[in-house]
Order: C-alpha cells, then structure tokens, then sequence
C-alpha cells in the first residue's frame, strides 16, 4: 500500500481525506501547514504527499518546491479549493505532479492518485 | 463610460440627505421619530430589486419623476406602520379604508417631494414628479414595473431603510432611475480624470460575481448534496461607516479571509445559526453530539467556507490572468455587524467609501441560507476593471487538465 502525507490545515477535510484513503493507503502523518509537511517529508519520505495550497505559516506551493527541491521523485498531488489558473502553473513550476481542486468526490481523488502512483 | 468616485459618493449623499428631508417631514407631521439608517447606491440585476422584501405586506406610493432625471421612486410602509401613520394624522382614519389610503398618500407625497426636490436643487435643473399612486401589494410587487422573468438587466437602485425608533419597524425608499440618463448625469457631474470607475465594466464584473456565486453555491452542493440555488448578487456603494449596518445585527456563523491581489480586501461567508447547524451536519457523515453550534460544525463550516470562497473569488482571478491569494479562513461566531465593523475600519484606513459585494444562496431541502460579502480596496478595483477585458468575462473556470498535459 501506498504511503501518504496529507498536508492540510483543515481538521475537517485531513479526517475526509483520510476516510477516502486509508482502506487502501497507509496515512504516515497529517499535518496542519507547510512547514510541518516538508519536515514531516524528509522524516518519512513518503510515496505521495496530499498538498493543500492555503495553509497558515507556509503555503503548500512553497513546501512542495522544497520537497521536490530535495527529491525531485517525490509525488506531490495539489489537494485545494483554489481553481486559479495562474496559482495552478504555480504548483506546476514547483513541480506538482497532479491537481485536485475541492470539493471532490472519492473517485476523483483515487483516480488522481492512480496518475501519479499506479498501483 | 466612467464615472469617478466622488460623484458616486455625492450622488449617494443626495439621496441620504433625501431620505432624511423625508424622515423629517415624517416626524413633523405624525410624532413618529424616525432615522435613516443607511443609504446604498446598489448595481444588481433587475429581476432581483426587492428580494429583500419578499414575505411582507407592503403598502406605499409611487411616482414617476422626469427632467433632469427619469424614472421611478416608491415609499414603502409595511401594513401595520401604514394604519398608525394613518391614525398619527387623523385619529380613527385606519378604520376607514378612504382616509387610510388618502393619508399614506398625502404623507407620501409630502415625503417624496422633500426627496426629489434635493435632486432638482444639486443638478440646479427641475425635476418634475407624477401625483402620487397608492399601491398595496406583496413583497417586491410594491416596486414598479417588474420585468418578465428572463429579462435581465442591470439597473443602478437608490435604497434608504429608515428605522422607527424604539419600534422593529422599517420603512424603505426605493429610486430606480432609468440607467442612460443617470450614467450621463454621472459623467456630467463627475471629474473622471482621477478616481474613475468604469461603470460597464462594473457591469460585467458583477456578472463574473453571479458566476462565482453559482460556483460556491454548486460546491455547497457537492459537499451536502442539497441542492442550492445562487440567488441576488449585487455590488452596493455606501459610506465606509455604512457598512457594518448593511449586514445587520443577527448571529452569523462562518468564515472570514483577507484577499490580496488585484483587488484586495476581505470576503465573509455566513450562515445564520440555523443554517450553518443544518449545512455542517449534512457535511458529516456521523451524527453530531452536543446542541446548538459544536466544535464539529465549526470545523465543517471552516471548511465550508474555504472552499466557498474560493469559488467566489477564482474566476475573478481566471478572468483577470491573475492570482488572487487569500488567507486561511478565520472562523467567526458573533453579531454581524461585529464580524464587519473591523474590518471596515481597516477598508477604511484607506477610503470614505467602499463596494461591497454581495450574494446570497439558498435550498429548499432544509432551513438554509448563506451569504456572501467581499469588501475589496476601492483603489485596487478601480485598477482591475480598467485591466478586465469584457471579451474573456465568461472565462472564469481554468482546465486543470490542460495545464497539468
């Protein structure tokens, strides 16, 4: 199974995501913003990480730069409400490799997985 | 078409001082002390003039006004403040139908005419005005000449609520002038070199904000799966001090970020309590424990709100080919007026006057109504209009899919 980080400063939508992924997934960490995720990265190195971009401290834009800055392997899915076309080249310059934008529904997200991690 | 701030402020000001001559010659004549407590110059659609009145019985009366202005304008009591304004003039005259009615029209004659007659005098022309029509209808019936349903167009409104003190009762003057004529007016009277505000393009950012309403008003579906329908949208003018008083003093529940971009400011999305309890626990797949607004709904309504406000404010950005950023949502709980008061203030380090934008959804499934506020840096609008191009305005969603190829 699959090991993700999921990096999101909402309580609410960390337990949604958790739901959807942990029957076939292993959930090494959640985390409430950038810098918790870059850390919590490089502590477990895991196979896919779950970005929120609207995070307190530091954005998930930002933290995905570092972590593909550190491991240019490293799968980082975008996981936000932001539809914005100008912040979605953003998080393709930091080198996100997928994008979900909320709300979404259980398919769509193990579907956006599957792109980035086939299982 | 450009119209400059201060002539927007002025025209808004006329109005107020309009709405207090009226008030004035309401207390002269009946005892009954009154204030006007907010005056708004609102730019919406005209189908949606007078949502705010649906669900009361109005009596009032109305005139057509023509020169240097053209269109309508309605005084508007409510049933029961129509009987004791009859009975401040003539005792006893509530119980005759005749007299009733001839006292609210005479009132409103008196009251209107001090209304106008500012208008006449700052434009230094003369405006003439229709005998007064008695009318007595439903909701926003009391207004003139409502569109067919499809008809869609935008349409300048003047709104004065003017509140019975010491009573929960409001009385409302409504002015609709006819758009061309008061555009130009504008323009004459403005000095557009400065502050200009592009008034068509105002026009079409409005209806980007009728899209953005219709996306959080599908992502509020998506994530209750209750189906909710956009309703009123629409960008109000009014003094900086005005604006707390816009939004009331019922509870609210919901969010608050602060946008920064091309424009910035801050955007509030709130539930009543009822609401947000209905809304959070559709959200959740368990049943919450506890009464009244927990922890767990606040936490839902969080995200709620985070997800809304980006649906409101990501076509703005698509449109623009620009970012708009915005803070983590702050949850608030409290009075409305105490959720906008500072952050007026803040919007006002920096400006007299201030848009807001607002929009409101609803379901019939469940109690549920929701509302949205933005109240951007005048400044930083003016600037994003003079940069909207009208031709990309429906372009507000992005493919993820072909950037992400």
């Amino acid at each position: 199974m699959p090991d993700v980080l999921i990096a999101d400063d909402s309580e609410f939508m960390r337990n949604l995501l958790r739901e959807i992924l942990e029957e076939d997934h292993t959930i090494v960490g959640e985390v409430e913003n950038g810098v918790e995720a870059v850390e919590v990265y490089k502590e477990e190195t895991p196979d896919l990480v779950m970005m929120d971009i609207v995070m307190p401290i530091r954005d998930g834009i930002e933290a995905t730069d570092e972590i593909k800055s550190s491991n240019p392997d490293a799968n980082v899915i975008m996981c936000t409400s932001v539809g914005q076309e100008e912040k979605m080249k953003e998080a393709v310059k930091a080198g996100a490799d997928g994008y979900i934008t909320k709300p979404f529904q259980k398919p769509s997200v193990i579907e956006a997985i599957e792109d980035v991690v086939p299982s | 078409m450009n119209v400059d701030i201060q002539s927007l402020g002025t025209f808004n000001q006329l109005a107020h001082e309009g709405a207090q001559q009226a008030t004035q010659s309401l207390a002269q004549m009946t005892g009954i002390d009154a204030v006007v407590d907010v005056t708004k110059i609102t730019l919406l659609d005209r189908a949606d003039v007078g949502d705010d009145l649906t669900g009361a019985e109005f009596v009032g009366v109305q005139f057509g006004f023509e020169g240097a202005l053209e269109g309508e304008t309605v005084l508007v009591f409510d049933r029961d403040s129509a009987d004791t304004i009859a009975d401040s003039l003539m005792p006893g005259a509530s119980d005759d139908p005749a007299m009733a009615q001839s006292s609210v029209e005479e009132i409103g004659n008196i009251m209107m005419s001090g209304f106008i007659d500012g208008w006449a005098d700052y434009l230094d022309s003369t405006i003439d005005h229709s005998p007064p029509e008695y009318i007595e209808r439903s909701g926003a019936d009391v207004l003139p000449d409502a569109p067919e349903p499809d008809e869609h167009q935008q349409v300048f409104v003047f709104k004065s609520e003017i509140e019975w003190v010491g009573e929960s009762v409001n009385f409302y003057i409504y002015m609709l002038p006819e758009y061309d004529p008061l555009a130009e007016m504008m323009m004459e009277h403005g000095d557009t070199d400065g502050d200009a505000i592009p008034i068509d393009k105002l026009q079409t950012f409005n209806e980007m904000t009728t899209s953005g309403t219709q996306q959080a008003a599908g992502n509020v579906e998506m994530m209750t799966g209750i189906p909710t329908t956009a309703e009123v949208t629409e960008i109000s003018f009014a003094p900086i001090e005005d604006v707390p008083k816009q939004i009331g003093t019922d509870t609210y529940v919901g969010t608050v970020v602060e946008f920064t971009g091309t424009p910035s400011g801050y955007l509030m999305v709130l539930f009543d309590e009822v609401s947000a309890v209905n809304v959070a626990e559709a959200m959740m797949p368990v049943e919450v424990e506890g009464d009244g607004v927990t922890d767990q709904h606040k936490a839902a309504i969080e995200e709620l709100g985070n997800i809304m406000t980006s649906g409101f404010v990501d076509g703005w950005a698509n449109v623009l080919q620009t970012s708009v950023d915005h803070t983590p949502p702050r949850l608030v709980h409290d009075m409305g007026r105490s959720i906008v008061d500072p952050l007026a203030a803040q919007v006002g380090q920096h400006q007299e006057h201030a848009f807001i934008i607002n929009s409101t959804m609803r379901t019939d499934d469940i109690e549920f109504n929701a509302e949205i506020h933005a109240l951007p840096n005048e400044k930083e609008l003016r600037e994003a209009l003079e940069d909207l191009d009208v031709e990309r305005a429906d372009e507000t969603d992005a493919d993820v899919e072909q950037i992400f190829e």
